[in-house]
């Protein structure tokens, strides 16, 4: 059980490292891609926040970025293995045309997270263990502190720059 | 098991913010959460291949629901 637990909280490490690392690399703290999400990022920096780093949390909210295509690819490698990721990842690519996203961030996200899921399915990880990680990965960001998560998602794109 | 009753317990706490919070632009992300959570769960219940298909679609429809409730919130479009 403990062991479990321990599993988790590396997954969501992990998962972390990884969506936001693919986030910024798309440039999704640099403007809003929906008028929506524009706005949710001028009510983020209103209650305390930074623009930057609403602006990738109202693009989060909008359309299926890295973080849906890692939640996803790790339910995909829970249910079907490499081909169950990638059948995830065409799902994330469908999902993001259907919201008016012209990115690729959630693709390109669901492609390295069902590698790197899978990997760690090899070396005594289960893909459950992701699934939830991501979840709570997504929590730290979108759920516990709107200004404090945007700070430093604003700090972090700072350096991609 | 744990990750189930995880996943859970972040969808009711996500579901608590966003219904204490007033402002609708900062609820969005707090749903989000739920979304993100209620999609996980689906796979952690259901025990059958298309699981996958079912959490993709509540996923990118709920997405799509939050893009288009956020715009309208933003002034909708413009003409």
């Amino acid at each position: 059980m403990l062991g479990e637990i321990l599993h988790i909280l590396a997954a969501a490490v992990i998962a972390w490292v990884l969506f936001v690392t693919v986030d910024i690399f798309f440039e999704l703290p640099k403007a809003g891609g929906v008028s929506g999400a524009s706005a949710i990022a001028r009510d983020i920096e209103a209650g305390g926040g930074a623009l930057a780093g609403g602006n990738m949390m109202g693009n989060i909210v909008c359309s299926p970025d890295a973080s849906a295509g890692t939640l996803l690819a790790a339910c995909g490698v829970y249910v079907a293995g490499i081909p169950g990721g990638l059948a995830a990842a065409l799902m994330v690519f469908i999902g993001n045309r259907i919201c008016h996203d012209p990115g690729y961030a959630g693709t390109t996200g669901a492609v390295l997270a069902t590698f790197i899921v899978y990997g760690f399915t090899l070396v005594g990880f289960a893909a459950t263990d992701f699934i939830a990680g991501m979840v709570l990965a997504i929590l730290s960001i979108q759920g516990l502190s709107h200004a404090r998560a945007s700070r430093l998602l604003a700090r972090l794109w700072r350096v991609r720059q | 098991m744990i990750a189930l009753y995880l996943v859970a317990a972040v969808a009711v706490f996500a579901v608590a913010r966003a219904l204490i919070e007033k402002n609708t632009g900062r609820k969005l992300p707090y749903v989000n959460v739920m979304n993100f959570a209620v999609a996980g769960a689906l796979v952690l219940l259901l025990d059958h291949p298309l699981s996958l298909v079912a959490a993709a679609a509540y996923f990118v429809g709920s997405t799509l629901e939050a893009n288009a409730i956020a715009s309208t919130y933003a002034g909708g479009v413009k003409r």
